[in-house]
């Protein structure tokens, strides 16, 4: 199934989407509900590394689209996460390990576009640039929290999606 | 497993290539596969938006029946029923209000008034914008000042096919020029969006402020746009200066303080886009460009 990725990547979209409306009402309090990190899990422990990638950048260009992110910063990140991942099964082998994934690819891929969007910022020359260290540590362990909070029931969907298209599933010894 | 390994080291190389013709990409590529993937955004967030706004009707509509039948049911609840029914009015003449606001600015003779209903919010300390579910397909143009009645909401940041980014007056990428209510010399102060923290209301900065600008004291001054620049008709609101924060240190000319917006930027329904009718010289200059 070469197109797997993408149907996947169309059972996953409404997680996103969730997200951003959710970000939407948090938006008085100026955080981001990031999840993308998360999203990448199951499908490394199950797809191939020819179709976790091209799912990976999908996720990572979702994100970005809509925001003033040096644009691949993300994609980039997850990619080489999914490139990781699908290359070290066994640190995907059974549910703790995958939690602990997802927390640990959510937190560095939200980290990744802090730092890419703070150097990109665009200050006036004069003016001392603010310094929203405040903001990082509040939205990279929000980042964390989501991680754990949200990877059970987006992979639940994810798994439910790639046993419908006949994805075969996960060795237990990789 | 070896296989994996010697796969995996094969695919960073590839990925490394990638990150190289990436950089090097002609801009246009960039922006060709951002403006794919908002687009295939864009559906979604119209259908959610409307889907909201349709809850919201029906939500009105079946408060207001259900007024009715306990009306009808119960003589001694009739008086609840007519002060919810009277609610419900206060809500249309608030609604009504909202509306009259939003159409009270008179739209200079240079511009043409979009009005946009607003899709979604996204903030943080790097950027605050909303997006507005009105595109290229309105006519909306990228740099067009958004308001609402006659106060700065922001500015159109990007326009896709049928929504548009507009970087609000808080968002560290936005700047513009600006007078204070108060200062007789008229004399150009410098706004632009100050990317703060959290949990905090946004603000933006306002710098250049002449050293002898006096604070009138006990009453709040507004800050108004210059209109110089081609981008926003003159004489707009921007908000109020925090006159408790402006400080002046010794041997600086000019002094710094807060601008508050007038309004609550994450509440607003409906925003009014001033879309210029003559391309300003800015665009004529992309356009030669493209």
């Amino acid at each position: 199934m070469g197109w797997a990725w993408l149907i996947l990547l169309l059972a996953t979209y409404p997680w996103l989407l969730g997200a951003d409306l959710a970000t939407d009402m948090l938006a008085s309090i100026g955080v981001i509900t990031f999840i993308s990190g998360a999203c990448i899990i199951a499908p490394c422990r199950r797809l191939r590394p020819i179709q976790a990638v091209p799912f990976a950048a999908c996720i990572g260009f979702l994100f970005e689209a809509r925001r003033p992110i040096p644009d691949g910063t993300l994609a980039i990140t997850l990619v080489a996460a999914s490139i990781f991942l699908t290359a070290n099964k066994p640190l995907l082998r059974n549910t703790p390990r995958l939690l602990r994934a997802a927390i640990i690819t959510n937190t560095l891929a939200c980290i990744a576009w802090c730092i890419a969007v703070t150097l990109a910022l665009d200050t006036p020359p004069g003016v001392r640039p603010a310094t929203p260290w405040v903001q990082f540590i509040l939205q990279v362990s929000l980042a964390t929290i989501l991680g754990a909070a949200a990877y059970l029931p987006i992979s639940m969907v994810q798994n439910f999606a790639m046993d419908r298209i006949g994805i075969p599933p996960a060795a237990d010894t990789p | 497993m070896e296989q994996n390994r010697r796969g995996a080291q094969a695919s960073y190389v590839a990925l490394t290539i990638f990150i190289a013709v990436w950089i090097f990409m002609p801009s246009a590529v960039r922006r060709l596969n951002r403006e794919a993937f908002t687009e295939f955004q864009a559906p979604a967030m119209h259908l959610v938006s409307k889907s909201r706004d349709l809850a919201r009707f029906w939500e009105l509509k079946s408060r207001s029946s259900e007024d009715m039948a306990a009306a009808g049911r119960d003589l001694a609840r009739v008086n609840a029923a007519l002060e919810l029914k009277l609610a419900d009015f206060e809500d249309v003449r608030r609604e009504n209000k909202r509306l009259r606001k939003i159409d009270s600015y008179t739209v200079p003779a240079d511009y043409m008034s979009v009005v946009a209903r607003v899709a979604s919010r996204d903030s943080s300390s790097w950027w605050n914008r909303i997006v507005i579910r009105k595109g290229r397909n309105d006519g909306i143009r990228p740099g067009a000042p958004v308001v609402f009645g006659n106060s700065v909401v922001g500015r159109v940041a990007a326009v896709h096919l049928t929504t548009s980014e507009v970087d609000l007056v808080t968002s560290p990428g936005f700047r513009c020029t600006a007078f204070l209510e108060g200062d007789e010399q008229n004399r150009i102060v410098l706004v632009n969006g100050l990317a703060g923290n959290s949990l905090r209301a946004p603000q933006a900065r306002i710098s250049v402020i002449p050293v002898d600008y006096d604070e009138r004291v006990g009453q709040v001054s507004k800050v108004y746009t210059t209109g110089m620049g081609g981008v926003f008709p003159s004489h707009l609101i921007l908000g109020t200066i925090d006159l408790e924060s402006q400080a002046t240190k010794p041997g600086v000319s000019f002094k710094e303080g807060r601008l508050n917006p007038v309004r609550d930027l994450y509440n607003l329904q409906e925003v009014s886009v001033l879309v210029p009718l003559h391309q300003n010289p800015g665009e004529a200059l992309l356009d030669q460009f493209q």
